[in-house]
């Protein structure tokens, strides 16, 4: 349950800091226990327990901010931060966009969002441990598996308090669960990685170790053979996965704070069309149970279900307090990040999609950082299965994809219907009519 | 007895409360400018932990059959500061406190930590710990004696931990001027300082009791350029464990800003990469990154020991060109990996990897040195008192050759050229890809257009025998690698090099 000496640790706190000088302040305090179980070779290789406490807060004195955290939770050390903190406002620039969110109303019953899951809390380290040797039993089963890296099971439970000077105080509490397996395929000098891993919030949802074993062999065992092919322009299919990476860059692009800093190729294109009717991307922190759910964000606004794009419309950006009031627009509640962020389905089924390529790479994997918001260019290795006349012929490797953001959203050609809440940026299989892959 | 200690240095701490904001820390300057060196008495003053009562909690945590334990007991205290748009529109002090509880049997490793350093609380963690060996032995643990650190691989002298807030901002206004300054196209600016001192003291059940205490800084400056609808952005950043003298002798501000400011406004010109295999130069600015990622990685020894790298077979084989010697080495003094003793206890050596092209070291720490049967170097590093150690690069280097950069861009008649990057990637297998920020055509034999939009991708097997000319000109790229969940602070040298073919990706 929670802990009401947390939430008074962070009251007072504000109390205190209001005290000695700030105008606003907010404080969070963040409790968490962890379990994770590494298993290799059917041995465990590591277990680590652990339980912790941090508090963050920052304040404001004439509209000048500072912030601190700790995990030292003495209230000598707090009182010194805040004092530190106070003296360091001062010294930093008064700010007319800085402050605190004005008070809104939690419409939303936390206890039905459907992020905590007392089963999980139950799960003996025992039955943790035998979910990860099953899972790599399964995957050394298989003759074409050459080595695992080992598989592991984890839980996590936290809460969060938050408490501000404009009267907010609220807490919530949620639960997750993880597992996955990662593992090596084929002869040097041509190696393959990959795994597969789930999470959920609730240990009912967690893939089986049976499911998820079967995945990370699949998606190992393609790639057995891979070649290289020659520099060309095709149609590129993104396995559902590499969609939500390709979201993750979009998010970076419609993220208030890189929107007002000029930082995003989508700057100023409000309301305008930056994709084709297939795309419609959506954000919603209420979505019973998946990754991202929570009542508030990380400044106490609450989340809510946000359309970025219609239709290929820019409707929205996703904001916090301080990017919205530099845009003259309002906070979304997405202080903390995405909440669930995510392309909605469309009716092609992935067969559908693969089958309507004459040649094209079937993209499952890429490394590198080459993604710039600035210009939406994108330029990072890749991986995946090269589909020849509808059918996936055979596993490709050691090549580039290059392409633009701006483009890509214009030429979005097809979208899936296989859309799932497993992670906090997700989206479905889709299409787009060409990017550059670099080969021989 | 512990509380005790714990009230007396509060109250006198308490007392200090008006002292002001130059210090967060518990020691007082020394009369040179610098600070102590030596943080056990921090952890037993500040923290009412004595050596006696870690040697309990030690014996504790061994009560269940381990045959190894240790405390890592770390204190973190991180600043930073951040102008935007023309203001200081944020600055934070951070502070981490807590300890790590490490019990190992055979190739099994139970963990826990707490930031709670009560022995009660203590006590609980390293039960939790000691689960990982399900028996029962009486606890050996010698007597803990302290080790005092011979060698000193960090600039004390006038820490950032002790400067105060108005000489940070004048050193990040000094960049974001220089930055905005540069040129008229320069359109935005962001400049940060983050400084850091970690006290460390580390106490295991072999009676090793050892302390350090570590800075770290980074002045960075990022600017974004516009024209005519095209926009990019270019970054400058110095730092290492250096003290405020670095920021006025070797690296000023102001050249941290004009590098920002020259790499936003270069590529604005950019045109895309030719894509396809070509002859590559990287050069020596950041080129580190590429030795890092693709050539370090395969080299530490957990993945030689459970046989994932591809190297695990080849000690005293010939896996690179004959040119080509690289090493790892925390001991060179005042870089961002530098170390006078790593997260385990272990005094770092300089560890040689590749000598002339052979395999000759993997970088160790505890668990795999012992597996393996092979020595300790000083290479087990950890995110913080929350993670278990693990084999890690600190300050690796390629050794210089005996050409110059010249000879080799004169070399190549069409080909690639990179300087900086965004990143760059290797998985366990060795392929790799590097993200270039900014490179040039080499048209031949000289550096032509500039370059953006390009992916180097390859293998390191291949890199490293596609190396065909090395330069002496060696430059230090500033890192933080990532590897199992937890980061570190790194660097990697290189001279400018070139390689025969590799593959670049962009777009046609």
């Amino acid at each position: 349950m929670n802990n009401d000496n947390l939430m008074k640790l962070a009251e007072d706190l504000v109390s205190f800091g209001r005290k000695m000088g700030a105008n606003q302040m907010e404080v969070t305090v963040n409790e968490g226990n962890e379990f994770s179980v590494d298993v290799r070779e059917q041995e465990v290789e590591r277990l680590v327990q652990a339980g912790s406490k941090g508090l963050s807060f920052r304040l404001f004195v004439e509209g000048k901010m500072a912030r601190s955290s700790s995990s030292d939770l003495s209230k000598e050390t707090l009182e010194k931060l805040v004092v530190n903190a106070i003296d360091r406002a001062k010294l930093s620039s008064a700010d007319p966009f800085s402050g605190l969110p004005e008070k809104e109303s939690l419409n939303v019953d936390v206890e039905k969002l459907g992020i905590w899951d007392p089963a999980i809390l139950e799960l003996s380290p025992e039955k943790k441990i035998t979910a990860a040797k099953e899972t790599e039993r399964i995957c050394l089963s298989d003759k074409r598996v050459k080595k695992s890296f080992g598989a592991s099971f984890g839980t996590y439970s936290g809460v969060t308090y938050l408490a501000n000077s404009n009267g907010f105080s609220g807490s919530y509490r949620r639960t997750a669960c993880s597992s996955g397996v990662y593992l090596q395929s084929g002869d040097e000098p041509n190696l393959f990685d990959e795994g597969w891993g789930d999470s959920s919030r609730l240990l009912a949802n967690l893939e089986s170790p049976e499911e998820i074993a079967k995945k990370a062999i699949h998606r190992v065992t393609r790639l057995i053979g891979a070649r290289k092919v020659e520099t060309q322009n095709v149609p590129v299919v993104f396995e559902s996965p590499m969609t939500a990476g390709l979201l993750s860059f979009l998010y970076s692009c419609i993220n208030g704070n890189n929107v007002y800093l000029k930082q995003s190729f989508l700057e100023g294109k409000l309301n305008e069309k930056v994709g084709n009717d297939l795309v419609t991307i959506i954000d919603d922190g209420l979505i019973p149970g998946a990754a991202g759910t929570k009542p508030f964000d990380g400044e106490g606004v609450p989340v809510r279900k946000t359309v970025v794009i219609e239709k290929g419309v820019l409707k929205n950006y996703l904001m916090d307090t301080y990017s919205a009031r530099k845009l003259k627009m309002k906070s979304t509640g997405n202080s903390s990040g995405p909440n669930n962020f995510y392309l909605a389905a469309g009716t092609s089924t992935p067969e559908e999609i693969i089958k309507s390529v004459e040649k094209g790479l079937f993209l499952t994997g890429t490394i590198g950082f080459g993604m710039v918001p600035t210009t939406g260019d994108i330029s990072r290795g890749a991986f995946g299965i090269w589909i020849e006349k509808g059918e996936l012929a055979y596993p490709v490797a050691e090549i580039t994809i290059s392409g633009n953001l701006a483009q890509l959203l214009k030429n979005v050609e097809l979208v899936g219907n296989d859309l799932k809440f497993k992670d906090s940026i997700t989206g479905p299989t889709i299409k787009v009519t060409e990017m550059t892959v670099g080969g021989k | 007895m512990l509380s005790m200690n714990r009230r007396d240095f509060l109250r006198k701490s308490g007392a200090s409360l008006a002292a002001g904001i130059t210090s967060s820390l518990w020691f007082d300057l020394l009369a040179d400018g610098s600070i102590p060196t030596n943080s056990t008495a921090l952890f037993t003053d500040r923290f009412g932990v004595a050596p006696e009562d870690m040697k309990k909690i030690l014996e504790i945590a061994l009560s269940k059959g381990g045959e190894f334990a240790e405390l890592f007991f770390e204190y973190r205290i991180l600043n930073s500061v951040r102008m935007e748009e023309d203001i200081i529109k944020d600055s934070s002090e951070n502070v981490s406190l807590g300890v790590g509880i490490r019990v190992l049997k055979g190739i099994q490793t139970g963990y826990g930590y707490t930031d709670d350093l009560s022995f009660e609380k203590m006590k609980q963690t390293a039960l939790t710990a000691a689960a990982i060996a399900a028996g029962y032995s009486k606890p050996l643990v010698a007597d803990l004696r302290e080790t005092k650190l011979k060698t000193q691989v960090y600039d004390l002298h006038l820490p950032f931990s002790e400067i105060n807030l108005s000489t940070k901002v004048n050193l990040i206004r000094e960049a974001y001027d220089a930055a905005k300054s540069y040129d008229q196209r320069i359109t935005k600016v962001q400049s940060s300082l983050v400084d850091e001192i970690q006290y460390v003291t580390i106490a295991n059940s072999e009676g090793l009791l050892i302390s350090d205490v570590r800075p770290q800084v980074r002045l960075t400056a990022s600017a974004t350029a516009e024209d005519k609808g095209v926009r990019n952005t270019g970054y400058g950043n110095a730092g290492g464990r250096v003290g405020l003298g670095f920021y006025q002798n070797k690296m000023t501000p102001a050249k941290i800003g004009k590098l920002a400011g020259d790499e936003a406004v270069t590529l604005l010109s950019a045109v895309d990469p030719w894509a396809g295999e070509q002859p590559v130069v990287l050069g020596s600015f950041q080129s580190g990154v590429m030795i890092h990622e693709a050539v370090g990685h395969p080299f530490e020894a957990d993945g030689n020991r459970k046989k994932t790298s591809i190297f695990w077979d080849k000690m005293g084989k010939q896996v690179a060109n004959s040119i080509v010697t690289i090493y790892d080495d925390p001991t060179i003094p005042n870089l961002r990996g530098s170390l006078n003793v790593d997260d385990e206890g272990t005094i770092p050596k300089k560890t040689m990897m590749i000598e002339n092209g052979k395999l000759v070291g993997y970088l160790q720490d505890r668990l795999s040195a012992k597996l393996m049967v092979m020595e300790m170097n000083g290479h087990g590093r950890r995110q913080s008192y929350q993670n278990n150690p693990i084999p890690r690069m600190a300050n690796t280097v390629l050794a210089p050759g005996d050409a110059t950069p010249e000879d080799i861009i004169k070399s190549v008649k069409k080909g690639f050229y990179a300087e900086t990057y965004q990143g760059g990637e290797v998985n366990d297998s060795g392929k790799f890809t590097f993200s270039v920020n900014k490179g040039f055509l080499i048209e031949d034999g000289q550096l032509t257009k500039p370059v953006k939009n390009a992916t180097l991708i390859g293998t390191n097997v291949q890199i490293l025998n596609e190396i065909e000319m090395i330069a002496n000109d060696t430059q230090f790229f500033l890192g933080t690698c990532g590897k199992d969940g937890q980061s570190a602070a790194v660097t990697a040298g290189t001279p400018t090099l070139k390689l025969r073919r590799m593959t670049v990706g962009g777009r046609q």
